[in-house]
């Protein structure tokens, strides 16, 4: 059963938010588990998701060692508890990025969830651009210290050029949009359709609400 | 016949292209300092270091306000950044989206006292303001800071208010001056 990437952000958003403030160490290993099911079922790439375990294991010491350190009152409850938050934010992040591409995802957002086409076009632009600005990025640090000038993160040159790209880029991705007929504000006709049966709507509903219940009473 | 015109109000294809490239070209210059913040954030010194580096995630949203000088483009600036970063770069998702709602928020809510009169140092300063109290009000519950020492959180917000007026009000202002000379933004 694949969930349409409207449904799934629908879910993450209304797990995520109470997810700031409730104290359930037990619902938050829930979302864990379920959120990992469903990463497994969907195969998802197992290694990538290790990977993030393993990198994010450091932070989660970090996070919970504060508590202990730092902290008032039940300081082992608020470390377990936020460890159990930080890993429940992981996986269910996860279970969106890792199983949909970005294309399905912006396509079904504008289908399902109103998101204007103008945003959907143009971030898409924009991240077919991604190997280019990474190698601008090298060329504008690159060209600096063939001049014997390094650009430390902390001074504007750096961020200054880069802007001056998107300046040129957003501008001639733009028009080549627009003459290739895209057209703001003017409704589309569109060949992308996906599959969103009602029931995917009603089960968002009660994924949320069981999670609201078990943060509440466990 | 389809024409690229510019008005003030209505958000263009080439803003949000424009906005988008910027956020990766932050999003690609952030991975740098990614091993500084890697290391100090393994220890118990952990909120510190995500306080001292704040700041930088929160260029992306008063960098759009003062670039294209609409209402709403820093909430949507940094919303936009964290999208990207959300689909680009890290597997935090959906906490990526919320935080990025957050701080675009607390950014805008500076701009939007001045009433979005003042792009400059005035309306940069009151945006550092309140996205740090915002942001810090949404860690009290979010990151469980409620349940540090008193002390503690003095320090914490004292560290952020540090970042976040360095990176997202001062480095923001260098830029736009900066760009300003180059004339391209008119």
């Amino acid at each position: 059963m694949t969930l349409n990437p409207s449904v799934l952000l629908i879910v993450l958003l209304g797990i995520g938010f109470p997810m700031a403030f409730t104290q359930s160490i037990v619902a938050n290993t829930v979302v864990c588990c379920i959120a990992l099911l469903y990463l497994i079922t969907h195969h998802a790439n197992l290694k990538t998701i290790g990977l993030v375990t393993l990198v994010s294991l450091p932070l989660a010491l970090g996070t919970g060692w504060s508590f202990i350190a730092f902290g008032t009152g039940d300081v082992w409850q608020q470390a377990w508890l936020q460890v159990s938050r930080l890993f429940a934010y992981l996986y269910l992040g996860m279970t969106l990025t890792l199983t949909t591409k970005v294309k399905e995802m912006l396509l079904s957002f504008v289908l399902h969830l109103h998101l204007s086409p103008t945003f959907a076009y143009g971030l898409l632009a924009a991240f077919n651009l991604l190997p280019r600005i990474q190698r601008q990025v090298k060329i504008i640090r690159y060209s600096a210290n063939l001049r014997g000038i390094t650009y430390h993160l902390w001074q504007p040159q750096l961020y200054f050029k880069a802007i001056l790209s998107a300046i040129q880029w957003s501008d001639d991705l733009a028009q080549g949009m627009a003459s290739h007929g895209f057209s703001e504000g003017f409704p589309r006709t569109m060949t992308y359709q996906d599959k969103l049966p009602k029931w995917q709507w009603l089960l968002a509903g009660l994924l949320i609400l069981i999670y609201l219940l078990l943060s509440l009473f466990l | 016949m389809q024409t690229l015109q510019q008005n003030n109000t209505r958000w263009h294809l080439k803003d949000v292209i424009f906005l988008a490239i910027i956020a990766i070209f932050f999003g690609i210059i952030y991975q740098l300092w990614g091993y500084m913040y890697y290391a100090l954030a393994a220890t118990p010194l952990k909120p510190f270091a995500n306080n001292l580096t704040l700041g930088v995630w929160l260029m992306a949203g008063p960098m759009a306000g003062v670039l294209l000088k609409k209402v709403g483009a820093t909430f949507l600036g940094e919303l936009l950044a964290a999208t990207v970063e959300m689909l680009l770069f890290s597997s935090w998702g959906v906490s990526t989206l919320l935080s990025g709602s957050i701080q675009g928020l607390g950014s805008e809510l500076g701009f939007a006292i001045t009433g979005y009169k003042n792009w400059d140092k005035i309306g940069l300063a009151f945006s550092v303001l309140t996205s740090t109290i915002v942001t810090f009000g949404w860690d009290l519950f979010s990151n469980g800071y409620l349940h540090y020492q008193p002390l503690m959180l003095i320090g914490l917000f004292a560290a952020r208010l540090l970042s976040v007026g360095f990176f997202a009000g001062v480095l923001v202002y260098w830029i736009k001056r900066l760009l300003d000379q180059t004339g391209l933004m008119k």
